[in-house]
């Protein structure tokens, strides 16, 4: 049972370390719905870790057992292996450990770090900039500075930052779209959503598909903001509204193009901009529904894989 | 009864607009109008210190001077949030990033009706 089970992960492991964030990334779709569209992303990347560590386990234990969770407990407790353990079982049983060791740890290593940097911004922010009621509602701050920049800080204490130069180059209701763009950010937590893709990339610097989904996600969690800013806006076009906000925002920094490998291209702004002038058709329903369903099959897919053979 | 950050600020500002080192005491004396106690200035001192913003010589009384000017921590701070330092996820919902002079004309041009030169610059990847 055991070799056929660890075959079945290996392949689901490939497809989803390569051809299906490829076909995800280069899908047209989620711009329509970027909220299942995320879904189905995180799905890839869980999928994704679960197959690949669980096909190395599953091959590196078959000696002790016919299914996981037996072989599992037979190795935990020293017992005796049926068969004989060959090198390649002790090479798949620690290229499964240092690959959940390094997910794992990475993602955790990540976390601790961006909190670390976000409290340090949280501290000087406090210092640099008294709160500021004048732009858009409540908790915003107005940082001086010349270039048209908005930014929010999560946290349990989430902080909304405008610039002097973005107050400067829009008017109130262009304002208020940024702020409510960036609002949309916080309520959804969408930092928790890409936390695990910036990790990953970090973790497997030679896979493209990290770089792929990492990016994937970056532009759908902007794509989501905007459309969740739209519902609290109101005026005579508030789509426009926020696609000249963007368009300000982005071409008002005069030179300041960050030349790192995080440099923002036009590609996804322009993308951000066209949905939002020309809205696109909504997801049928039966489309919607089928992605989530995929998603959520995905994630069982390997689950299943890893704990049928113990019941059946 | 003023919060503790707008404490702290207040404090930054008396430490920025100095010319030189500056004591508790002085401190407390140059803010006699909000009658705060020296162990309330001594207390916001350390936490400031301790967040990095201070440093302090190794005179009796110890004496207090920032680390960096006002103008070079919010540098600082931009050049983290452009992106320039290379730690984008910490302060991840930057609104857009900055795009070049070429990609910024389309930009404007999607605006102003036309339909954008290279329109599957987003889609190709």
């Amino acid at each position: 049972m055991l070799p056929a089970t660890a075959l079945a992960l290996g392949v689901l492991a490939a497809l989803l370390a390569w051809p299906v964030p490829a076909a995800l990334a280069r899908a047209r779709w989620p711009r329509r719905d970027p909220l299942a569209a995320l879904v189905c992303w995180q799905a890839v990347g869980l999928a994704g870790g679960l197959s690949i560590i669980g096909a190395l386990l599953v091959h590196g234990l078959a000696p002790w057992g016919h299914s996981l969770p037996e072989a599992w407990w037979h190795w935990v407790t020293w017992q005796d292996s049926a068969e004989p353990v060959r090198g390649d079982h002790w090479v798949a049983q620690t290229l499964a450990a240092v690959l959940a060791l390094e997910l794992l740890g990475v993602l955790a290593l990540s976390g601790v770090r961006t909190a670390r940097t976000r409290r340090r911004h949280r501290a000087l922010l406090e210092l640099l900039v008294r709160p500021s009621d004048t732009p858009a509602q409540g908790e915003t701050l107005l940082l001086d500075h010349p270039a048209p920049v908005a930014f929010c800080i999560p946290g349990a204490r989430p902080l909304l930052v405008l610039s002097s130069g973005m107050v400067a180059e829009l008017d109130g209701a262009q304002l208020d779209a940024v702020v409510a763009h960036e609002r949309a950010h916080l309520r959804e937590h969408h930092h928790l959503l890409l936390l695990p893709f910036v990790a990953w990339r970090a973790a497997l610097p030679v896979l493209p598909a990290a770089d792929r989904a990492h990016d994937g996600v970056r532009d759908l969690v902007e794509m989501r903001a905007d459309d969740v800013a739209l519902r609290s806006l109101s005026g005579p076009d508030p789509r426009r509204t926020l696609a000249v906000a963007i368009v300000a925002a982005a071409g008002g920094a005069g030179g300041q193009v960050p030349d790192g490998a995080l440099a923002v291209t036009g590609g996804p702004v322009a993308v951000r901009v066209r949905r939002l002038l020309a809205a696109p058709d909504p997801l049928p329903a039966r489309a919607r529904w089928a992605a989530l369903a995929s998603a959520v099959a995905l994630i069982f897919l390997p689950t299943l894989l890893l704990l049928l053979p113990a019941v059946v | 009864m003023a919060s503790l950050g707008e404490l702290e600020r207040t404090l930054m500002d008396r430490l920025w607009a100095a010319p030189g080192p500056v004591s508790a005491t002085e401190l407390q004396q140059q803010l006699a109008d909000r009658g705060l106690a020296l162990t309330t200035v001594h207390t916001v001192l350390s936490r400031l210190e301790q967040k990095g913003f201070l440093v302090h010589d190794e005179r009796r009384p110890r004496r207090f001077t920032p680390r960096a000017t006002r103008e070079a921590h919010a540098a600082e701070l931009m050049h983290e949030v452009l992106g320039q330092a290379g730690d984008r996820q910490a302060a991840l919902a930057r609104f857009v990033g900055s795009v070049d002079a070429e990609d910024a004309a389309m930009l404007r041009a999607l605006l102003a009706g036309g339909d954008g030169a290279g329109s599957d610059a987003a889609g190709a990847r």
